[in-house]
């Protein structure tokens, strides 16, 4: 099954936001690489990740995040997360992602910060 | 709880990872850890079988073998793969590898987190080349005195 159907793309203001409705784990994690590098490839330079929907997520995918976020600086973009299981937050602290991501409680506070 | 082993063999697939995820989930919540305690034991799993499938299966035939003990006290998982397949490391946990594995790794990274995560939230962590010129990752995680037991 391809996971890339559980994340769903909607735009608002020119942001992109990607929903993800799967938990993360290296398959999904994959996927999730390959959305984002879609972004890229279609010259999107904004992005927002809302995990509200997800209960689990590896370092590869949280790897995926951090690649694509450091990418879209290059140019001028960046990628913000929001809604963050408690879990989820804990494993963002544990590898220091959420000192090079910006981590925010609600999509809008995200779409907010562009 | 009478001691009972579990074991189970997966294809080299990352495909195959999820629902051994969700399988030692159901199991550690059913002895009785907490739900953070789930979650550690379920994301320390996902990285070991991760690792096994990405660095340690050459012989993609032989799969990665998960030895799963449970007792009153514990659950201690053994994940073994086969080898990188490449001669200059066949075991692809030298100590050398780990040790350029852990100087590199920053926050900014986009892998080598597994064994840091691994190693942090398990109870006991180790790891050894096996027979088969593969890596066996060994960790067990205390019922009662599991390092996070807030609810």
């Amino acid at each position: 099954m391809d996971s890339t159907q559980l994340m769903k793309l909607r735009e608002s203001s020119g942001i992109k936001i990607i929903e993800i409705k799967t938990d993360l784990s290296s398959y999904a994690a994959s996927d999730l690489r390959k959305v984002l590098e879609g972004l890229l490839v279609e010259k999107v330079d904004r992005v927002v990740v809302n995990l509200s929907e997800v209960s689990h997520i590896n370092s590869t995918a949280v790897g995926a995040l951090v690649g694509v976020a450091k990418r879209l600086r290059q140019s001028g973009g960046d990628l913000k997360i929001c809604a963050l299981a408690d879990n989820l937050t804990r494993t963002f602290n544990l590898i220091g992602a959420s000192s090079v991501l910006e981590i925010y409680e609600s999509e809008n506070s995200a779409l907010a910060a562009f | 709880m009478a001691k009972a082993d579990i074991e189970l063999k997966i294809p080299s697939a990352v495909f195959y990872i999820e629902p051994v995820r969700a399988f030692i989930g159901n199991l550690a919540q059913s002895l009785g850890f907490p739900r953070k305690r789930v979650a550690d034991i379920q994301l320390v799993l996902d990285e070991i079988c991760t690792n096994a499938v990405h660095h340690g299966s050459a012989n993609a035939a032989v799969g990665v073998k998960l030895r799963i003990e449970i007792d009153a006290h514990a659950l201690e998982i053994l994940v073994r793969d086969t080898g990188s397949g490449d001669a200059k490391r066949k075991n692809w946990l030298t100590h050398e590898r780990l040790s350029e594995i852990e100087a590199n790794r920053s926050p900014s990274s986009e892998s080598g987190h597994g064994i840091f995560i691994a190693k942090s939230l398990s109870d006991t962590h180790e790891m050894q080349s096996n027979e088969v010129g593969g890596t066996d990752v060994r960790v067990v995680f205390h019922l009662l005195k599991s390092s996070n037991t807030e609810l």
